[in-house]
């Protein structure tokens, strides 16, 4: 019995111990965003400083913070309504058509998840500036509105979705967007929900190609925004935190409020892999 | 069924667009241009060279240190994320009070801007910072200018914080692994007799093999292309530039040289190509039913 507890509070010990790695960085982020300009960002400073939310405000009276904070949310969510509703459409028909075209298809979204994006660096620099699209939000938005994870989700989820619903409305006479669009997408609803969180976090974090495909100051995301903050050398610790918190907050929030589902989502996509 | 046809393929086109013009479009055009002179600022059109970009490449030193600091950084960090993530499941798999806010927090560094996480530990890592504070505390001698300022440390501290940022996801999958054994297994070993820790090598583990392939594999082809940490922590200084930064620095920077970068991006392809092709056999021959 006792060695029982005490295995009992070694576990609580490790388990808070990992947890206290994990979180101090995020929380350090925090703590220097709320420090007064010029404080040393020490282990003492840690816990006696003073905390002034003026960091922040600093921020969008005196960088376009509040520009950056729409471009991000303006991409993102565009991306993620364009990814939810054209994965699902491409995933109905390769889940329920199957046809030799389309298995080959569906070969091509499997190529894609396992090529590394990063090699196309070049070919979608060159591409953007001759179709004029470079330093423009189609640049940031046209190459990931189709994202082949999206595609390979829904179709697993739609192939177990019993096509009987489908065949009565057909046999109705309903029309086929009508039933995709009405009986289909309903029943879909966690998958969905599932995409959609995926890639409105994966946009929201995007660096490389944001970064490569505008020049633009009025184009910059938070992250291509931060990462040219740090450039300078005017900024301070304090604001290049706030500006990092202000990038983290939607994520934190979505994530607390739709733990389950992500946590969830996450590890259905990697099993079905 | 001319209609449906039709429907079919106004379903499919969204996919056909992309995959044509964003993925098989730009892989042919930067294979091709690889052979070619091609870059934004010579005045002559492109000329066909064939291989000398990949000549040059070889015996550019650039590229040569690109490419070994890209294998220290897969090979430092993917095994040692791997077996983290796998403690810090079992850790989580059991049964306990409070356990969906540990998972929560393990997994939170992945879902954070890799260019934050970046930022938050330049902090950590500069000369005087907490890092550096809390190596002397424990009778280190932190380097001089900070740990990002210094050859020797630099890549390593890059690679400490990726691990510290992906385990928590690689945690969660493994999670997934460990729900799909069935707990009959656990209990026959126990009424043999079998404690924990030859629960875990017995079972455990052999039934993880698969996940832990897969693991392996996604891991290995994002690894390979580190960039952003590296952008922002040292602009691929202090011998930190991966095949990335070199491909992103020679390509669409100064010199513009579309053909020499696309060249070296697609000796990374084959490199990454080689590498998940011999995992990919590998999980075959073990695993009949993947």
């Amino acid at each position: 019995m006792v060695t029982d507890r005490i295995k009992k509070i070694a576990h609580y010990v490790i388990l808070f111990l990992i947890l206290g790695i994990m979180a101090f960085p995020l929380l350090w982020m925090f703590r220097v965003s709320l420090m007064p300009t010029g404080s040393l960002q020490s282990f003492v400073e840690l816990w006696q400083g003073s905390y002034t939310l003026k960091n922040y405000s600093d921020l969008f009276t005196t960088s376009s913070m509040g520009r950056y904070l729409f471009n991000s949310s303006f991409v993102a969510l565009i991306v993620t309504t364009g990814n939810v509703l054209f994965c699902f459409m491409v995933a109905y028909a390769l889940a329920r058509y199957r046809t030799i075209a389309n298995k080959i298809l569906f070969v091509t979204v499997i190529i894609v998840l396992m090529i590394p994006a990063h090699i196309l660096i070049v070919p979608l620099y060159v591409l953007m500036l001759k179709a004029k699209m470079y330093d423009t939000y189609w640049a940031l938005i046209l190459p990931w509105l189709v994202n082949p994870i999206g595609i390979f989700l829904l179709k697993q989820y739609i192939e177990n979705v019993p096509s009987t619903m489908e065949d009565a409305a057909r046999v109705d006479g309903a029309g086929e967007y009508r039933i995709i669009m009405t009986i289909v997408m309903p029943l879909c609803k966690p998958a969905l929900a599932v995409v959609a969180i995926q890639i409105f976090f994966t946009n929201w974090n995007l660096f490389l190609f944001p970064f490569i495909l505008t020049s633009s100051e009025s184009l910059r995301t938070l992250p291509v925004a931060l990462a040219h903050f740090q450039g300078q050398q005017a900024i301070d610790w304090q604001h290049l935190m706030a500006g990092s918190a202000i990038a983290v907050i939607p994520v934190l929030i979505i994530f607390i409020i739709l733990q389950k589902r992500i946590v969830s989502g996450i590890t259905a996509g990697a099993i079905k892999q | 069924m001319r209609s449906n046809r039709l429907t079919t393929l106004v379903l499919l086109l969204p996919w056909i667009i992309t995959f044509v013009v964003f993925w098989l479009f730009p892989l042919l055009f930067s294979l091709i241009t690889g052979f070619t002179d091609y870059s934004l600022i010579s005045r002559n059109p492109a000329e066909w060279i064939g291989l000398e970009n990949y000549k040059e490449l070889l015996t550019d030193q650039d590229f040569i240190i690109s490419i070994k600091n890209t294998f220290i950084f897969v090979f430092g960090t993917v095994p040692i994320t791997t077996v983290i993530a796998l403690i810090m499941a079992v850790l989580v798999n059991q049964r306990f009070k409070g356990r969906g806010i540990f998972r929560a927090g393990y997994f939170l560094p992945s879902i954070t801007s890799m260019v934050v996480i970046s930022l938050i530990f330049t902090n950590l890592y500069s000369r005087g910072g907490y890092i550096a504070g809390l190596a002397s505390m424990l009778g280190f001698t932190p380097p001089e200018h900070g740990f990002l300022y210094d050859s020797s440390t630099a890549l390593f501290s890059i690679m400490a914080m990726d691990i510290w940022m992906s385990v928590g996801y690689y945690m969660l999958i493994f999670l997934s692994g460990l729900k799909s054994i069935p707990s009959e297994l656990y209990e026959a070993a126990r009424i043999q007799g079998a404690g924990n820790i030859r629960q875990f090598f017995l079972i455990t583990l052999p039934l993880l093999k698969p996940v832990a392939l897969f693991i392996l594999v996604i891991n290995t082809i994002k690894s390979f292309q580190v960039f952003v940490e590296i952008f922002v922590m040292t602009q691929g200084k202090f011998e930190t530039a991966s095949m990335v930064y070199f491909i992103y620095e020679t390509g669409v920077t100064t010199a513009f040289r579309f053909g020499y970068a696309s060249a070296a991006a697609y000796i990374l392809f084959a490199i990454i190509g080689i590498f998940s092709l011999t995992q990919f056999i590998l999980m075959r021959r073990r695993h009949p039913l993947w």
